[in-house]
């Protein structure tokens, strides 16, 4: 410190001196110019004895680099500095790009790496797991265009309707038709418009047994932008057993029956004739004693139909059977006259009345789907009173109650107060008879159990992808046999549900492929990679952000501190200013005074 | 000699005479002949064949005309003589016997016997002649033209079908056939012209009859056509070479074949045929329910269109009259035929005037009628019935529906009875009367159907201006209310006291709007009847007197419901011994059905959708994939007969598919949609839900869902 003071100090003291003696030289010629000359030369001079220093703060230094991933734009990268590394998945096409066959590997191998910039898509969940720790900005790529979500039910039992539904993102400048294919013609199509994001739905009845491979094509104009495949599977079931018991034989009855046996269910129907007689209908059924009814006999049964009057005549061990069946299991439509119920079971459902408007035809709807069914010419004045605990599936156009249903244990109890629907068999609307009636038994049947479900993770298994297969046994204990292309897993046992079993598994080729479980066979629809691309990359941008956000929250507590480095200027140029100064005032003594 | 050579030459000249005269006659005869067959045949459609009747009929009719063969030496002769004057009138002279003649005769004989030979031949024949085969060629040319004009018709038939026709479709052809052709032959109701067609595709209409000439390269041994995959009927073959083969089939139905070349197949065809339908029947006028109310001309105006795609042959009405009450009703049946030329048009409006009196109808009679029209095919068509009734007054003017029964406003029916009654007293009385007192009691009339009109009008809720009839009634209300209306604070009393009340709301709504429609009908009617009745013209007011009679009648019907009496007595019944039989030898009925599939074929079609989505991917059909193709085919070939232009391609596509190996999905996307349209619409069924496998862990929590309470 010392040493600068008197530096300056003599600095001073030199120039005063030089400065009067500038000021007495008999030469005024360019004096004020000799005087600039002589304050830059000491002033330079001074300062080569005593450098300037001052204070920068940087942001810490670590190691960056830049990693490329699917969808990155080419031009959008060559630009940056850095080291620049890519996914081999991203299909680099510039060379001054390093390829990265598998990202943790490469970190683990470069550990002074901490900080990450992101290009393109991002990484999917398991790499981003990968990243806890490291610095991560994310540069993403626009959002892609295509189809970003979808779903459908795999599997649909004949005369099902199939709904497919997701949402198509267009972030093109032109309008997109996607266009539902399946079984060799278009079923439906939605036009999507530049610049949006809409979701779609599409319905249709499939008509094959079997498997099929619908598709969603997406075009634009002429040019084909995409084509999803949407695998599915119709199956054939065992047909529900129905009991009907009446009080007396009726038209409602007597039509539901005869439709129930030409669609080949097995209906058994007991009417009483009088005190303890009964007439009996075994229909595709083998007959059997059904005089009393007991538990053992309704197990035979999916649901049972009966009107009020008969479940209040039957004894009082035969409700009770029928109450404990239900609780089971067992699935119960009451069809309901009366405004006050006389059995335990009906008072389940409060009813009103309301007059009926004369001449006027009951227009009917499905809660479900809200599909509306042709008019009934028919008087309806009895009313339910749906509780917060009921599921309403008939209403009429006011939106009153005619047939609705609660739960009882593991069965469901349905009552209706509609009695002659068979007025729409008599009119030829047999769609509408068929609805009704099919909307009302499967809800009430007793639900099967299956032998054997099976989940996929991920949604889309392609080839040469890990997948995660999930299987549900009713028998749990024993460790099933899993087979897949005629390789043999693994499972592994789930720690809290003994019946879930759990194995990994590579697929090869694309299409069905079947996994063997125990004995039972489930197809498996196996993607090719290029399948449903779009939805991957979506889903890959989205969790990156969300991976982002939850990483940005945490780092705020674990900022460090910038480092603050102290630097000189260079001396070079004093220097070079002392050195200018001194050949001026040389030169202008030698040669310009002289 | 020079006799000799003299006779011979008007011999000559007779024979040429004779001989040109004939062939002129024929000429005239064939071109007459065929300018009237081509008439015929063309535009009229008869057989060609009539032209061997006409040709000798019109040449049997010149014939007999002119009959020429006649013609005998002495015509020739007087016919020389006329025309040259040379032979000074004894050109006859040389047919006679030179031995009976006079010298004269023989000098004048010898005269002329140099003259002759040397004369012109006369010109005459020569000219018929020439004026025969000019009338030939006129007639020929003509004919020429018959058949060209019906031919420019048919062109833009032809043009009209052509552009009803989609463009030809792409046919495979095997390659052995060289040249083909199929003629159309339309059957004759249809009045279209043959077709010839150089594709094996066919659009005919039903009944036609098509001829197939087929040239092939290479001799074949035996070509035939298989109809539908079921009928064959083998090509005749019209050379040795084996190389022309023809045959003819008449379609009546929709349907498909195929060329079977020595037992190589070709490609499907498809045979469409356009049925003929039958006449459409429009009854423009009148209305299907007519009444003629009394005054009324008792007269209906029909009005018909009648359209055929061919040809209207005939048409008539069939009329039935119902004339009686009760057990006496009797009917007749008339049949009316419209006085008009159909001549196969294809559109023809008609109109009649049916005089119901002249069918010998009275009031109260009733008459259906319906129109029946026939088309040149012969198929009928009818329309609906149409009534038409003339209404009773004498039923209107009874008092049976009084007598007998509840009478809601029975002063107003009167009323109206007697307005008509009065009505036609006067009318009766209106030549005996002075002009001053017709004009007086008409106007009495009028008002007393005023009074009456106003009465209903209270019903509707109509204002009652001068509160005829509620007047008296009105008076007491409002007396009583006066008395009373001494309440203090009584609110309404007081309102009623300043306020004119016009409407009142519950009489408004006192009657169904049904009814209240056909009260304001009777209202029209009387108001009509009263305005003629002020103008003096009860003569005109009468009908619609009897209209608004009758409507109210209509309404007091309505508000009427009858119960018939009976007398039964039925014993008491005893509570106690009701349900207390004895049932033990009553066994139960017990009834087992089982319902048998009559057909798979939904399901094997359902299952051939699904396996033809898998070969789409690639997998080959097995043998058990063949089998159901074979099936699937089956069920095709009966849609493809009944709709070729639906599903015939898709036949020849799954042909295609089963058996050869390479994978075309335009064609599999063919087969499945075909498949599904077969299937057709699926009405929902009853299907159970699935639950969860391992369900005896939710099973317990829905179990115990209830334990809670």
């Amino acid at each position: 410190m010392e040493f600068k003071y008197i530096a300056i100090l003599t600095g001073l003291c030199l120039l005063a001196f030089l400065l009067y003696k500038e000021t007495h030289r008999f030469n005024k010629a360019r004096l004020i110019w000799r005087i600039l000359a002589n304050i830059i030369a000491v002033s330079c001079f001074v300062l080569l004895i005593v450098p300037i220093r001052y204070k920068t703060s940087r942001p810490q230094n670590t190691d960056e680099v830049i990693l490329i991933t699917q969808g990155t734009h080419p031009d959008s990268t060559t630009n940056l500095k850095g080291k620049k590394y890519a996914l081999s998945s991203a299909n680099p096409k510039n060379t001054n790009v390093i390829t990265i066959p598998d990202l943790p590997y490469f970190l683990k191998s470069n550990p002074n790496i901490r900080k990450l910039k992101l290009y393109g898509y991002g990484l999917n969940k398991a790499e981003l797991a990968q990243l806890k720790g490291y610095r991560v900005s994310f540069h993403p790529a626009a959002n892609p265009t295509g189809i970003i979500a979808a779903n459908w039910p795999g599997k649909l039992k004949t005369t099902e309707v199939w709904q497919v539904q997701g949402t198509y993102q267009n972030s093109g400048m032109e309008p997109v038709k996607l266009l539902f294919k399946g079984l060799g013609k278009t079923v439906d199509s939605i036009e999507i418009g530049a610049k949006s994001s809409q979701p779609f739905s599409f319905k249709t009845t499939p008509k094959h047994t079997g498997k099929a491979v619908y598709e969603l094509v997406s075009l634009q104009k002429t040019d084909t932008l995409a084509k999803e495949p949407v695998p599915m599977q119709v199956g054939d079931e065992t047909p529900m057993k129905v009991l009907i018991m009446a009080s007396f034989p009726d038209f409602e009855y007597k039509f539901l029956k005869n439709w129930l046996y030409q669609n080949q269910y097995p209906v058994a129907f007991r009417s009483q004739i009088s005190k303890n007689k009964y007439a009996f209908d075994f229909l595709n059924l083998d007959s059997l004693n059904l005089t009393r009814i007991n538990s053992s006999s309704l197990k035979k049964f999916d649901i049972l139909i009966i009107d009020e009057e008969e479940l209040a005549a039957i004894s009082p061990d035969e409700r009770s059977s029928i109450a404990l069946a239900v609780k089971n299991g067992l699935g119960l439509l009451i069809r309901v006259a009366n405004l006050k119920s006389s059995t335990t079971l009906g008072s389940r459902f409060s009813r009103f009345e309301s007059p009926a408007l004369k001449g006027k035809l009951l227009n009917l709807k499905l809660t479900e789907d809200n599909s509306k069914l042709t008019a009934l010419p028919i008087e309806q004045g009895l009313f339910l009173k749906p509780e917060y605990t009921d599921k309403p599936l008939i209403v009429d156009a006011s939106g009153k109650t005619l047939v609705n249903s609660n739960i009882d244990g593991y069965g469901k109890v349905l009552a209706s107060t509609l009695s002659s629907t068979f007025h729409w068999l008599l009119s030829g609307k047999k769609n509408d008879y068929a609805a009704y009636w099919s909307a009302l038994l499967a809800s009430a049947a007793r639900k099967r159990n299956n032998v054997l479900t099976v989940d996929i993770f991920p949604q889309f298994p392609a080839i040469n992808q890990k997948m995660k297969i999930i299987a549900d046994l009713a028998a749990s204990g024993q460790v099933p046999i899993l087979k897949i292309d005629s390789i043999l897993l693994s499972p592994r046992q789930n720690m809290v549900l003994p019946f879930q079993w759990d194995a990994f598994y590579w697929p090869q080729k694309p299409g069905w492929t079947y996994l063997e479980v125990n004995q039972n066979v489930e197809p498996i629809y196996i993607y090719k990679k290029t399948d449903w691309q779009v939805l991957k990359n979506q889903q890959k941008l989205d969790e990156t952000h969300q991976f982002i956000k939850n990483l940005n929250t945490t780092e705020t507590k674990s900022k460090v501190a910038d480092v603050v480095l102290e630097e000189k200027v260079s001396i070079w140029w004093f220097f070079i200013g002392f050195l200018l100064a001194a050949v001026f005032l040389w030169y202008e003594a030698r040669i310009l005074a002289g | 000699m020079l006799n000799t050579e003299d006779r011979n030459w008007i011999t000559n000249l007779r024979i040429k005479w004779i001989s040109f005269y004939l062939i002129g006659m024929v000429s005239i005869a064939l071109a007459t002949a065929l300018v009237l067959s081509f008439i015929c045949v063309y535009p009229l459609h008869y057989s060609p064949w009539l032209f061997a009747i006409i040709f000798p009929v019109v040449l049997g009719i010149l014939l007999y005309i002119k009959p020429i063969w006649r013609t005998t030496d002495q015509d020739i002769t007087r016919f020389l003589n006329n025309r040259y004057p040379e032979l000074e009138e004894s050109a006859d002279l040389l047919l006679q016997n030179e031995a009976e003649l006079s010298l004269l005769q023989q000098l004048q004989r010898s005269k002329i016997e140099n003259i002759i030979p040397k004369l012109a031949q006369p010109k005459e024949p020569l000219k018929k002649l020439y004026a025969g085969l000019l009338i030939l060629l006129a007639g020929l040319l003509i004919s020429f033209a018959i058949t060209q004009i019906p031919l420019r018709d048919n062109d833009s038939l032809k043009d009209r079908e052509k552009a009803n026709q989609i463009q030809p479709i792409k046919e495979n052809i095997p390659a052995e056939i060289s040249d083909f052709s199929a003629i159309v032959i339309p059957p004759p109701y249809t009045g279209k012209a043959e077709r010839n067609q150089k594709q094996f595709t066919i659009t005919a209409e039903t009944g036609a009859q098509i001829d197939w000439k087929i040239e092939t390269n290479i001799g074949i041994k035996k070509l035939s056509l298989i109809f539908n995959n079921t009928e064959i009927i083998p090509l005749k073959a019209l050379n040795k070479a084996h190389t022309r083969w023809t045959v003819s089939k008449t379609i009546s139905k929709s349907g498909f074949y195929q060329l079977d070349l020595d037992g190589k197949k070709s490609d499907l065809y498809q045979i469409e045929a356009i049925p003929d339908l039958a006449v459409t029947i429009k009854i423009i006028q009148p209305k299907q329910h007519t009444t003629i109310d009394i005054g009324q001309p008792q007269k209906i105006n029909l009005k018909v269109l009648l359209t055929d795609d061919y040809g209207i042959n005939d048409a008539f009405i069939s009329a039935t009259m119902a004339s009686g009450k009760g057990e006496g009703v009797s009917f007749t049946e008339k049949k009316l035929s419209f006085d008009t030329n159909f001549g196969s048009r294809k559109t023809i409006a008609l109109a009649k005037l049916i005089d119901l009196k002249n069918l010998g109808m009275k009031p109260g009679d009733e008459l259906y009628f319906f129109i029946k029209a026939m088309d040149n095919h012969g198929q009928s068509s009818r329309s609906d019935v149409y009534f038409v009734s003339i209404v009773d007054t004498t039923e209107l003017m009874s008092l049976a529906g009084m007598t007998n029964g509840v009478n809601l406003v029975p002063e107003y029916f009167r009323s109206e009875r007697q307005i008509i009654i009065d009505t036609e007293k006067l009318l009766k009385e209106q030549s005996s009367i002075p002009v001053q007192t017709f004009k007086n009691k008409s106007n009495e009339i009028g008002i007393d159907q005023k009074l009456l009109r106003l009465r209903y009008g209270q019903f509707l809720g109509e204002e009652n201006e001068t509160e005829i009839g509620g007047d008296h009634d009105d008076h007491d209300g409002h007396t009583e209310h006066k008395a009373e209306g001494e309440k203090f604070g009584d609110v309404t009393s007081i309102m009623d006291k300043y306020a004119h009340k016009h409407d009142i709301a519950e009489d408004a709504t006192f009657f169904e709007p049904e009814i209240k429609a056909q009260l304001k009908a009777v209202l029209t009617e009387m108001w009509n009847a009263e305005l003629r009745l002020r103008t003096y013209k009860p003569q005109e007011a009468l009908p619609y007197e009897y209209k608004a009679l009758r409507l109210l009648k209509d309404l007091q019907q309505k508000s009427r419901a009858y119960v018939a009496k009976t007398t039964v007595k039925t014993a008491a019944l005893k509570p106690e011994k009701r349900l207390s039989g004895e049932l033990d030898k009553i066994t139960q009925p017990v009834q087992k059905m089982t319902f048998e599939q009559k057909e798979k074929r939904i399901a094997t079609l359902k299952i051939a959708l699904a396996r033809l989505e898998s070969r789409k991917i690639g997998r080959k059909f097995t043998e058990q994939d063949q089998f159901l193709l074979n099936q699937t085919g089956k069920y095709l070939i009966g849609a493809a007969a009944d709709h070729p232009a639906t599903y015939l391609t898709a036949l020849s596509s799954l042909r295609k598919l089963s058996t050869g190996n390479k994978l075309i999905i335009n064609d599999i996307d063919l087969v499945q949609r075909a498949i599904q349209k077969m299937i057709g619409p699926e009405g929902a069924k009853p299907q159970m839900q699935n639950a969860g496998a391992a369900s005896a862990l939710y099973q317990s929590y829905f179990k115990n869902l209830n334990k809670t309470d």
